[in-house]
């Protein structure tokens, strides 16, 4: 097997690059539609929060449920419809075409600070995250003002002549919005001071609470789909009567229930007068145009619209349309990051197997549907901070879907309609959605070698999950609140890969009966995200004090760490006392959500608040303990414990203190800052230094590492895993759950890294961690694929809710059908071992680095980041450095 | 209607693509928002266009009196979908 690792300095642009093998088209119409796409500017406007906070003023009379219902009803029904020429599939966020927009009521602070420097966001510890963030300074972000636009955040533009609305919207939510309330209430936590440090010196990167406090779950579309609109206003009415009045055994919500009912009703209202205003819009444009096709085509969108407004949907056209239309409702609803689709194929499926039968579409359509709601979950925009948006997501918004998995009674899911998906995925090449192939063993070999051949297109998608690992996961984990092995075949994947607890529903169409997944739990984009596991070690080693910050984030350990077993348990002590002040005020920040802008539009999709009354905050769902601790840059951290355990306090060829001055003087090196790169491989050293590091900084280099099979390496990853994940069970969310493990680095191994100091793996300051969670450290790996993937399985991954594996291959490593079959033969092998995820990026790093010297030449050019596909042009270069910097397989 | 310049993302005709451009639904070229309108320039219902506006003091800002609790509102809000948009006289074509 063979392997090369590409450095930044490679002069890519001269060598010949290999080009991928698999390469398909999409139809003329979606590829104007993408194109378009690829031209546009992300672009933020303020028309949502006008209405819904004008609305939200004046109900201030109102309890809070119906409140937010009215507001979020007044500003579905005012925002503008825009329809953009050749579309099949209509609705977006905005009236831009990749439009996002603020949510002053979740944070108002940084426009307020921006305007008047009223509130000190540093105060709050928030800016750290988006001082060491960086974006991809092309594509559609617009990461300087220009003109009558002004950039936002680093990535969104704004007209100049909404900025003043913008300030002024957030002045109103000033001392109300979520941050500001649950900033109030999280100083009364004893440990808050803790916190403070914690963030500003990003050991943690972001609060959960009031930044996305929704997402990185799966939606449900079942209701709307069976009952249509009408008929889930005519249920709220009904169940309004009976439980008006009435405790039925619950003093303390009891009677909340009336008040859910209501808000759902008002809540419908709002999202259907926004179809209604697509249905009037589409007609307006049909009665203007002039070429006969288009027309119709306005006329039938007008018609599709006007009828998913009240009723459920005839056709797969109109069926697709309103999930999509619910996805949208849903990400406007609140700040969402990870909304995924979940198992869309097996949804739709009723829907497709019958417009097949009946000769109303062919398959060539439904292709092209599925290309066009490619390119319309593309476009969706998630508007946070810069470190939130850039810094943690890389601007992706992670809209999953999932294909493959088990049927209710346990028989292979995977249908005609999921090839098609897969098929999408090649020819109308995007972001989103990202596709995961739920790895089962009773999946149909040829629609495996489908996935295989959509990985070969170098899209990164699907990613491969071990099926019958996450089902054991959310058993252990949802076992509690009733889950059944039936129900846990319902699983998708939400977000990145976060294992989510689905259900099954019964549909009924044309008198045919049907089970189909969806949602049913809360998110998993909520609790402690994400722990920089090198920087708690390094405060271990620095007595608890931030060199970066000049804070003495955690109270000193005064130890001498004499022994590895009083070095793990400082570390133990310190990731505890981190882990419980995050939950602690995390929770408080939560509570303040569900209390004042809790979701009613995502509560009423989901089972069962519907039948039970309660919204998401009144556990409303079915499965509540989604709460999770993420971690990041966990094998560096593990690479640093084996090079300490055997330079430091086996061998003794250091002391600790020898150990302490090399890492705070970065081996004699510059940091990456100064050299303008996160490679590893990129480093300088610093001028005039002596030589006096290199001799340990080979040793730290040539110390065992994580990724070669190695039991001396890979003993400190289970001892850690086994306490990781017993520790954060002991911990518990707002809903009084236990919480668990989260495993995957999304982008944040670039800023967190970026904070981190040198470490005793030999990784220098500032640069990027390993990506996800079993990835090995760029050219580290050096046993091969079969080796790695012994070090990655060495504990059992059905004890966190992921793992992540990224892989790069050359090109050449998997042409033909014999390469396609030696990836899934690949695949199957580290999966069979109990591996939870792998995901592949099929490049030729020449290419990357070609791409980042020169990229308006890649505007296309897709890379799987760590969980997700991003254009690479939008990506931060720290992140780019380390795709580029990862070891690249040329053969399997 | 104010004195101001007309953008094209004042046209009912514009089809808004992002923050700096759009297309034309007359003409389906794309157009710059802030460049010179065309002769077949409609107004687009905004609020700056509306007879329950009026201008106030800060850059951009007004006040909306259209509903039954009057409130401040910025003047380029696109008001296609306000049930109490009513035409100023010197809205002049559209916008009515």
């Amino acid at each position: 097997m063979l392997k090369r690792v590409a450095k930044t300095g490679d002069k890519g642009c001269c060598a010949e690059k290999a080009t991928r093998e698999v390469k398909k088209q999409p139809s003329s119409r979606t590829k104007q539609l993408r194109d378009l796409y690829l031209s546009t500017l992300s672009s933020a406007n303020v028309e949502f929060p006008y209405w819904y906070t004008r609305k939200y003023n004046e109900m201030e009379h109102e309890i809070p449920v119906i409140r937010r219902a009215e507001a979020l009803k007044h500003a579905f029904s005012h925002i503008t419809p825009t329809i953009w020429p050749g579309e099949l599939l209509v609705g977006s966020k905005t009236s831009n075409y990749r439009g996002s927009f603020p949510m002053p009521w979740l944070s108002a602070g940084y426009f307020v600070a921006k305007q008047d420097e009223l509130i000190d966001s540093a105060d709050k510890g928030g800016s750290s995250a988006d001082e060491v963030s960086k974006f991809g300074a092309g594509g559609g972000n617009v990461t300087q003002s220009f003109g009558n636009v002004v950039s936002i955040a680093g990535k969104f533009g704004m007209r100049a002549e909404e900025v003043p609305a913008l300030l002024k919207l957030a002045k109103n939510w000033s001392g109300k919005s979520v941050e500001d309330l649950g900033h109030k209430y999280e100083q009364m936590v004893p440990e808050y001071a803790t916190k403070e440090a914690v963030m500003k010196s990003l050991v943690c990167m972001f609060d959960s609470g009031y930044t996305l406090p929704q997402g990185r779950e799966v939606v449900n579309y079942y209701y709307p789909l069976q009952y249509g609109y009408d008929g889930l206003l005519a249920m709220a009415k009904e169940r309004k009567a009976e439980v008006a009045g009435q405790a039925d055994g619950d003093g303390i919500v009891g009677m909340d229930r009336l008040y859910f009912y209501e808000a759902v009703g008002i809540t419908i209202e709002g999202i259907q007068a926004w179809h209604l205003n697509y249905a009037k819009e589409a007609k307006r444009l049909a009665v203007q145009c002039r070429d006969a096709v288009q027309r119709q085509e306005y006329e039938e969108i007008g018609e599709s619209l006007e009828w998913i407004a009240h009723n459920p949907p005839r056709t797969f056209r109109e069926a697709l349309q309103m999930t999509y239309m619910i996805h949208i409702g849903v990400i406007n609803e609140d700040a969402i990051s990870g909304l995924s689709p979940g198992r869309l194929g097996q949804v739709l499926y009723p829907w497709f197997e019958q417009d097949l039968a009946a000769g109303r579409i062919t398959e060539q359509q439904v292709l092209e549907l599925l290309e066009c709601h490619r390119v319309k979950l593309t476009c969706i925009d998630c508007f946070a901070s810069m470190g939130v948006v850039g810094g943690v997501l890389s601007g992706n918004t992670f809209n999953n879907l999932s294909i493959g998995g088990l049927t209710k009674d346990g028989k292979a899911a995977a249908n005609r309609l999921e090839f098609l998906i897969l098929e999408a995925g090649m020819t109308c090449e995007s972001t989103q959605p990202t596709l995961t192939m739920l790895y089962d063993e009773k999946l149909p070999e040829d629609f495996l070698l489908k996935g295989i051949e959509c990985n070969k297109a170098g899209t990164g998608y699907p990613a491969w999950v071990n099926n019958r690992n996450g089902m054991e996961f959310l058993l252990k984990q949802y076992g509690p609140e009733g889950m059944t092995v039936e129900e846990a075949r319902a699983i998708a994947i939400g977000g990145c890969l976060e294992t989510s607890p689905c259900s099954w529903s019964e549909l009924t169409l044309n008198g045919k009966t049907y089970q189909i997944p969806g949602g049913s739990g809360q998110p998993t984009s909520v609790g402690v995200h994400f722990i920089a596991n090198p920087k708690v070690l390094e405060l271990v080693l620095t007595n608890g004090y931030d060199y970066r910050t000049g804070l003495q984030v955690l109270p000193p350990h005064n130890k001498e760490l004499a022994s590895y077993d009083e070095l793990q348990g400082v570390f133990a002590d310190y990731y505890e006392q981190v882990v419980n002040c995050l939950v602690k005020t995390n929770n408080i920040q939560h509570d303040i959500w569900r209390k004042q802008n809790m979701a009613v539009y995502n509560s009423l999709l989901k089972p069962d608040c519907l039948a039970k009354g309660h919204h998401i905050g009144n556990l409303g769902y079915r499965y509540n303990a989604t709460y999770n601790v993420e971690s990041c840059g966990q094998i560096n951290m593990v690479n640093s414990f084996a090079a300490l355990k055997k330079l430091v306090y086996e061998d003794k060829r250091y002391t600790l203190a020898e150990m302490r001055e090399a890492l705070l003087n970065n081996f004699g090196y510059k940091t990456a800052e100064e050299v303008g790169s996160f490679s590893f491989a990129q480093q300088e050293k610093r001028e005039g230094s002596q030589q006096q590091f290199d001799v340990i900084h080979r040793d730290c280099c040539t110390a065992p590492k994580y990724g070669n099979d190695d039991q001396y390496v890979d003993n400190v990853l289970l001892q850690y895993e086994e306490w990781f994940c017993r520790m954060c069970t002991s911990y518990q969310s707002l809903y009084a759950h236990p919480m668990y493990s989260c495993q995957i680095s999304v982008s944040t191994h670039g800023p967190q890294g970026a904070v981190t100091l040198a470490s005793a793996d030999g990784r220098l300051c500032g640069t990027t961690y390993a990506d996800g969670s079993v990835s090995a450290y760029p050219g580290t790996d050096r046993n091969g694929l079969y080796a790695l993937f012994a070090s990655a399985t060495c504990w059992d991954h059905t004890l966190s809710q992921n793992s992540q594996l990224n892989l790069k291959l050359h090109p050449t490593a998997v042409t033909g059908l014999e390469g396609a079959r030696k990836l899934l033969d690949l695949t199957r092998a580290y999966l069979r071992n109990g591996g939870f995820h792998v995901q592949y990026n099929i490049v030729d790093s020449k290419v990357l680095l070609h791409a980042q010297q020169n990229p308006e030449q890649y505007r296309e050019l897709m890379v799987r980041v760590a969980g997700f596909t991003q254009y690479w042009v939008e990506i931060g270069k720290p992140i780019q450095d380390e795709v580029i910097a990862r070891t690249e397989y040329e053969g399997v | 209607m104010n004195d101001k310049q007309v953008k094209h993302s004042d046209c009912r005709n514009f089809i808004g693509v992002d923050v700096a451009k759009g297309i034309c639904g007359a003409t389906n070229d794309t157009v710059l928002i802030d460049s010179e309108v065309c002769a077949t320039f409609v107004m687009l219902k905004k609020c700056k266009n509306c007879g329950h506006f009026t201008l106030g003091t800060e850059k951009t800002l007004g006040r909306c009196t259209g509903f039954a609790k009057p409130d401040w509102v910025y003047e380029d809000l696109i008001a296609e979908q306000c049930e109490q948009y009513s035409p100023c006289k010197k809205a002049g074509v559209g916008g009515q």
